[in-house]
């Protein structure tokens, strides 16, 4: 099993995921450097989530490789231990309890003191109030903060994140935004996709816009008035 | 190409001819059996295609296996022209299973071992295109499809075995009398094997057309789009 | 922990986290009991069945009962990991993703051999013959663990189908045949006085389905589950 190297680096090429024979991504080359916090944008149904799962390993590509930190590697354990992924939806049990769902997910993830670190996450994450009540209970903000904590227990290096923002309020959109900025340091690799990328633009240190199944334009945020289309599209957001 | 290849033109020459040499064999070649009579002849296609379903099973499972190793659709192309024409196949089984069995045991249905196998053959085919057309991308339809068809395979011979197996302990008496064994003279067998030739060709063929079918049709999906 | 270890753990985990969900929502195991029963009841009126009841159609009532049972409860199973798409959280952990159709199979596995038992006393009663045989209980571990090996696959491939819990059925009977004719056949030589010994082929036909089935989920539900 190839282990994964320490230069955290993500390089796609020729990425193509088709649906129905059609390709929603199309030959997609992107790549992110170690310590890259980058904002993914692009239109509704332009294939960021799509782009997310695979990179999440959670869909297969029809064509094209991606290499982690140098090494090509698909689907593998080794490999899943380093990444953390937020979808639209929490990945958690409604029946469960906050803490139990947390520390169902750290022993899967061969944590050390699941239960120590389960309770350490959801302090940071401001739930310990809540902490033995059933998801269910749950407001959609309260279940995405979870659902974040639950990506970051295991301390990955690869962070997929779709769309995180949605159903956040103002304190806990704060919160994620420190965290984001936590994380931001050489060792990972942060790729966020949002509709509207506002607050993110001080934070981030690339952008990426996916359109027609391809990544137009990919540049560190300092360099984005060189792209007259690209600063307009980030203008609207903000 | 739109033009028919000419190797499966001369599939098609060769199966048709092969056909009817075997059906003038069987008719007038082969003897008339004793007890069962001129329907006695109903048995040489009734086990061809009995048998070309099974091969299809088996293509279709080899396609299943394609698919999922490459991921290239005509490997799905492959299972499902497989499964289409092995349903027709078990279908015939079936029918001329019961043409030959009412003379002779005076009832439409036994509960053979091999006719029931067949029959849950039949539904399994049927299954098959109920889960494909309960997925919503071609994608998806061939994966899942694959798996399916893999898994079935296994159960076959498993369904086989336990059915023949209960039928021992719970003999089903006929009326009539006789078995379904009869003695073949080496005319019989010559028939038997020649009919078995010329449907594995017969299934061959029309499984090249299926799979031609679905070639055309997914051109002509990426010319209109 | 060496990744065997780990992946043992995982199973563990997964089959745990299952059992805990149904302890709270108590959702899957007294539904299925209940239909268990019904299915019974309705047998007893459909075939007209009787006390003093032949081995061969206690066999077969149990078994029946059991299948259609054991299905509500593989739909129930994987319907939980589609909530939330929490499968896709499983799928996401640094093991072997076969982990996860080892857990679910031994937690529907389980659920399954629970009911049995609670379907044992009660057709004892019903039908005034004592089904409690240990060499019975031996039939239905197997049975019931070839039934949920092969259902915990197949339940992985009708989740994702538009029809979903309509579909699990039509795929699993078919296949499922050859152990429901063992589990039977087994059952009812036990329960008619027959020695094991005799009954052999049949348990050597379940156990040879409990692996075939195990090992088409080892290596296939990866698969089915990844888009």
């Amino acid at each position: 099993m190839a282990k994964v190297d320490s230069t955290r680096q993500v390089a796609i090429h020729g990425l193509v995921k088709r649906y129905h024979f059609q390709p929603v991504l199309n030959h997609l080359s992107l790549t992110l450097g170690d310590g890259d916090f980058c904002i993914l944008i692009g239109a509704n149904g332009a294939g960021k989530t799509t782009l997310l799962r695979i990179l999440a390993t959670l869909a297969r590509p029809t064509q094209g490789k991606i290499h982690f930190g140098g090494h090509l590697i698909t689907s593998s354990p080794a490999l899943r231990r380093e990444i953390g992924y937020v979808g639209h939806q929490p990945m958690l049990y409604n029946d469960l309890a906050a803490l139990e769902n947390l520390v169902h997910y750290a022993r899967l993830y061969g944590c050390p003191h699941p239960e120590e670190r389960s309770r350490d996450a959801i302090l940071s994450v401001g739930l310990t109030d809540h902490q033995d009540k059933p998801l269910r209970t749950y407001s959609r903000g309260m279940q995405q903060r979870l659902s974040i904590a639950r990506a970051l227990l295991h301390d990955p290096h690869y962070l997929f994140f779709d769309e995180p923002y949605t159903g956040l309020d103002a304190q806990a959109s704060r919160w994620l935004d420190q965290q984001l900025q936590q994380l931001h340091h050489p060792g990972r690799v942060i790729l966020l996709a949002v509709h509207q990328p506002g607050r993110l633009l001080s934070m981030a240190s690339h952008v990426a816009w996916l359109q027609d199944g391809q990544i137009s334009h990919h540049l560190p945020l300092d360099r984005v008035d060189e792209t007259p289309d690209l600063q307009a599209y980030l203008q609207e957001g903000v | 190409m739109h033009k028919k290849p000419p190797l499966l033109t001369l599939l098609d020459v060769l199966s048709a001819i092969s056909f009817t040499a075997a059906l003038a064999l069987i008719l007038f070649f082969t003897p008339t059996e004793l007890t069962m009579g001129p329907v006695q002849k109903v048995f040489y296609f009734h086990v061809a295609s009995a048998w070309a379903g099974m091969l299809s099973f088996i293509l279709a499972a080899a396609g299943g296996i394609g698919y999922l190793a490459t991921r290239k659709t005509r490997w799905d192309w492959l299972s499902l022209s497989a499964v289409e024409v092995g349903l027709v196949f078990g279908l015939i089984a079936i029918l001329s299973g019961m043409i030959w069995a009412r003379p002779i045991w005076n009832t439409w249905w036994v509960w053979d071992p091999r006719l029931t196998t067949t029959a849950i053959m039949e539904i399994i085919y049927l299954v098959y295109f109920l889960l494909r057309s309960s997925l919503d991308t071609p994608e998806t339809k061939a994966r899942l499809g694959a798996v399916y068809v893999i898994v079935s395979v296994i159960t076959v011979p498993l369904t086989f075995l336990s059915i023949r197996l209960f039928r021992t302990i719970h003999p089903v008496v006929i009326a009539g009398g006789g078995g379904s064994v009869f003695k073949m003279t080496p005319r019989m067998l010559l028939a038997f094997g020649i009919s078995l030739v010329v449907f594995t060709l017969i299934l061959a063929d029309f499984v090249c057309h299926r799979f031609r079918l679905a070639r055309l049709n997914s051109q002509e999906d990426e010319e209109v789009s | 922990m060496t990744s065997f270890a780990q992946y043992l753990r995982a199973i563990w985990c997964i089959f745990r986290k299952d059992l805990q969900v149904e302890w709270r929502g108590r959702q899957g195991v007294p539904v299925m009991l209940v239909f268990a029963l019904l299915v019974v009841f309705l047998f007893h009126y459909a075939l007209q069945l009787s006390p003093g009841l032949q081995a061969g159609l206690a066999a077969g009532l149990l078994w029946i009962s059991l299948a259609f049972a054991s299905t509500l409860g593989l739909n129930r199973s994987i319907s939980l990991e589609r909530e939330n798409h929490a499968l896709d959280g499983l799928l996401l952990i640094p093991v072997d993703r076969s982990a996860i159709y080892f857990g679910k199979s031994l937690s529907n596995f389980v659920f399954t051999g629970l009911i049995a038992m609670i379907l044992l006393p009660i057709l004892s009663l019903f039908y005034q013959q004592n089904m409690f045989h240990p060499a019975l209980i031996l039939v239905i571990l197997l049975g019931a663990g070839a039934y949920t090996g092969l259902g915990t696959l197949l339940s992985a491939l009708s989740i994702q189908s538009r029809t979903r819990d309509v579909l699990l059925p039509i795929l699993l009977y078919p296949l499922a045949l050859p152990i429901l004719i063992a589990a039977v056949e087994a059952s009812r030589g036990i329960l008619a006085g027959q020695p094991l010994r005799d009954l052999q082929t049949w348990l050597l036909l379940l156990l040879a389905c409990q692996i075939l089935f195990s090992a088409a989920g080892l290596m296939l539900f990866e698969t089915t589950l990844e888009e």
